[in-house]
């Protein structure tokens, strides 16, 4: 089912949670919001569920508006951060919840709900935990019975709200591949939240990048990776390597980096920043050519398989980051305190006046 | 023991065990066993004798009866006060607040001699009653009144901690179910407060049995209908009828005793989750 974000707005107190959003979530795909925290994305999501009213603006599920209907007759599952499990049921009755609740008119039979609860159990892997109690479960169990309480309704559209947040590093990159194969099976319309970028570019098959109450960039992994819309998309996505300078004709320039900006031939003499991701800088020991800039390494930090290395720039003094991977690092066999010449691979450059 | 002392990280165990032992006996324990000890001086048959005559008899019913009616009643009401002070903020829920714990504070013959004043035929409440043929002062009912009276602070006391650390998110999950207001309240806020609601029930029905002051002004004390089992044991004492008072003391303290564990299992039972 197709989602339509027209023009949301909400405010609480002072603060603008969301600001005019519009967006467009298109039938059985996976979307994630991504943004730090306090961008409105968590709201947004709210909203799109019915537990949070927008001060304006519609959200229209399948072409029908349903902004005015309740959380209850929009028939969307919800998984929150927490779980919020029901902690006195077991955990076939949180499943078989949803199905319960139902007027008795349209209420399954007993052996029916039986049967799609177990089905449901299957479906999360924990077939063997019916008769346990959520105390009796670890993060990644609740979460996965949370998961298949929330698909026992055969909701139209899957929230999840920071669905790994609590869960450790392992479960968690385990959890979301999980969820990527049962979207992959199942196809409900399912939009989550998340501040990590690795999971939202992991996971899902459109981002929607979020910051200060409207988005930012809406694209697939590699559209919003590969071409930033702004420096704040660019800056949120991986580590990157700010450099200032300015325009001039059509080329950027700055303390020794000069490098082509057509789509800014106009800005003449304006200030511009380049933006280098810290894995787009390649380090040699030899001047290679001229864009090369001669540098200090001053710190060396190794993080598994890959090793960051921070760099002193000679002449404006700035620091950068460069990643390079282990094999790459022992080749190179990079000490403490040497002279080596650092050359940005990819870099982006933005004329505007736009502070991180 | 032996694993107490060695891999306990709290220090401790020791004193603190045995001073509780020594409080518990020095308040609790010893002037209980004594009451035993006094009763032990009847022989059984005269024991039987004194705790099954028929006026006292009455008075267990009346007791034990008008007892488990208060704490019902605060149960229900003692629940609804306690939500609406959580969940509603309205002007003046300070106040309203403080007020729940007057019953605790308020000297009990006060209680009773208001009580009574208002709930007798001529009161400002018992006037309205009375016509339509309800008597509340002097009867049973007012026992019942005086006790959900002095009762009413347990079960908001236990119950409010409890609703405060709902967690709004089970609601909102239930809501995303399908689930209306009534059968959320039912299905998933009720079974989370029962712990607490029957730990607040039993400390208003002991409360209320082991009541004296507020319900004899408002009681009438006629004995076979509005007489409880304290008066009769106070009756027992002036008369220096020390071991009969002892011995219905006695069946009062067992009574109590088997009633609140009880409510204490059913309490367990009911956190069975709990893991």
């Amino acid at each position: 089912m197709s989602i339509e974000i027209e023009n949301i707005h909400k405010q609480f107190g002072d603060f603008t949670a969301l600001q005019d959003v519009t967006l467009s979530i298109p039938s059985g795909e996976l979307v994630a919001l991504l943004g730090p925290s306090g961008s409105g994305k968590t709201t947004l999501l709210r909203i799109i569920a019915g537990l949070e009213t927008p001060d304006r603006g519609r959200i229209i599920f399948n072409g029908e508006d349903t902004t005015d209907r309740h959380v209850r007759e929009r028939k969307v599952g919800f998984v929150f951060q927490h779980y919020a499990l029901f902690k006195h049921m077991t955990v076939f009755d949180n499943v078989a919840f949803g199905l319960n609740v139902r007027p008795s008119g349209t209420r399954p039979s007993k052996s029916a709900i039986t049967e799609k609860v177990m089905e449901l159990l299957r479906l999360v892997q924990l077939e063997g935990m019916a008769k346990r109690y959520p105390s009796q479960l670890s993060g990644g169990q609740r979460q996965r019975i949370a998961l298949a309480r929330a698909l026992a309704v055969e909701p139209q559209v899957l929230l999840l709200d920071e669905p790994f947040g609590a869960l450790d590093a392992q479960v968690r990159a385990e959890l979301r591949r999980w969820l990527r194969k049962l979207h992959d099976e199942i196809h409900v319309t399912s939009v989550f939240v998340t501040h990590d970028q690795e999971e939202a570019l992991e996971v899902a098959d459109r981002i929607v990048v979020m910051n200060r109450g409207g988005i930012e960039q809406a694209g697939t992994p590699d559209q919003v990776y590969e071409h930033p819309a702004n420096p704040f998309v660019l800056n949120f996505l991986g580590n990157v390597n700010l450099f200032h300078g300015r325009m001039f004709q059509g080329e950027a320039q700055m303390g020794g980096i000069r490098v082509d900006a057509p789509g800014y031939a106009g800005a003449d003499n304006a200030p511009a920043v380049a933006y280098v991701r810290s894995h787009d800088i390649e380090i040699d020991r030899s001047q290679v050519d001229a864009t090369a800039l001669k540098a200090e390494i001053r710190h060396i930090q190794k993080l598994g398989p890959s090793v960051r290395v921070t760099l002193n720039l000679e002449g404006n003094g700035g620091f950068i980051e460069a990643e390079l991977t282990r094999d790459i690092f022992q080749t190179l066999g990079l000490q403490q305190g040497e002279q080596v010449f650092v050359r940005p691979r990819q870099v982006r450059v933005f004329v505007e006046d736009y502070q991180i | 023991m032996k694993f107490i002392k060695h891999n306990n990280v709290l220090p401790g165990f020791g004193p603190t065990m045995g001073y509780t032992l020594l409080y518990l006996s020095l308040i609790v324990l010893i002037p209980l066993s004594a009451l035993v000890f006094k009763t032990a001086g009847l022989s059984w048959h005269d024991f039987i004798s004194t705790v099954t005559e028929p006026r006292v008899l009455a008075s267990y019913r009346i007791t034990f009866g008008a007892a488990l009616a208060a704490a019902g009643i605060n149960a229900v009401f003692g629940v609804l006060v306690a939500w609406v002070l959580v969940r509603y903020p309205f002007p003046g829920r300070r106040l309203v607040d403080a007020l729940v714990d007057l019953p605790f504070a308020l000297p009990t013959a006060v209680a009773g001699i208001t009580l009574a004043t208002v709930y007798s035929a001529n009161g400002w409440i018992g006037k309205h009653l009375e016509p339509h043929g309800i008597k509340v002062a002097f009867t049973p009912l007012g026992i019942i009144i005086a006790m959900t009276f002095i009762g009413l602070p347990f079960v908001v006391r236990t119950v409010q901690p409890v609703i405060e650390e709902l967690d709004a998110e089970i609601e909102e999950a239930a809501a995303c179910l399908g689930a209306n207001r009534w059968q959320t309240f039912r299905r998933v806020l009720f079974p989370l407060l029962t712990p607490s609601v029957l730990t607040g029930f039993a400390l208003a029905f002991a409360r209320g049995v082991g009541e004296y002051g507020s319900i004899i002004f408002i009681a009438g004390n006629m004995p076979m209908v509005s007489e409880i089992t304290p008066l009769i044991i106070i009756t027992k004492l002036e008369q220096y009828d020390y071991q009969g008072a002892t011995a219905v003391a006695t069946v009062m303290l067992v009574a109590s005793f088997l009633m609140l564990l009880v409510i204490n299992l059913l309490q367990r039972w009911s956190r069975r989750y709990a893991g």
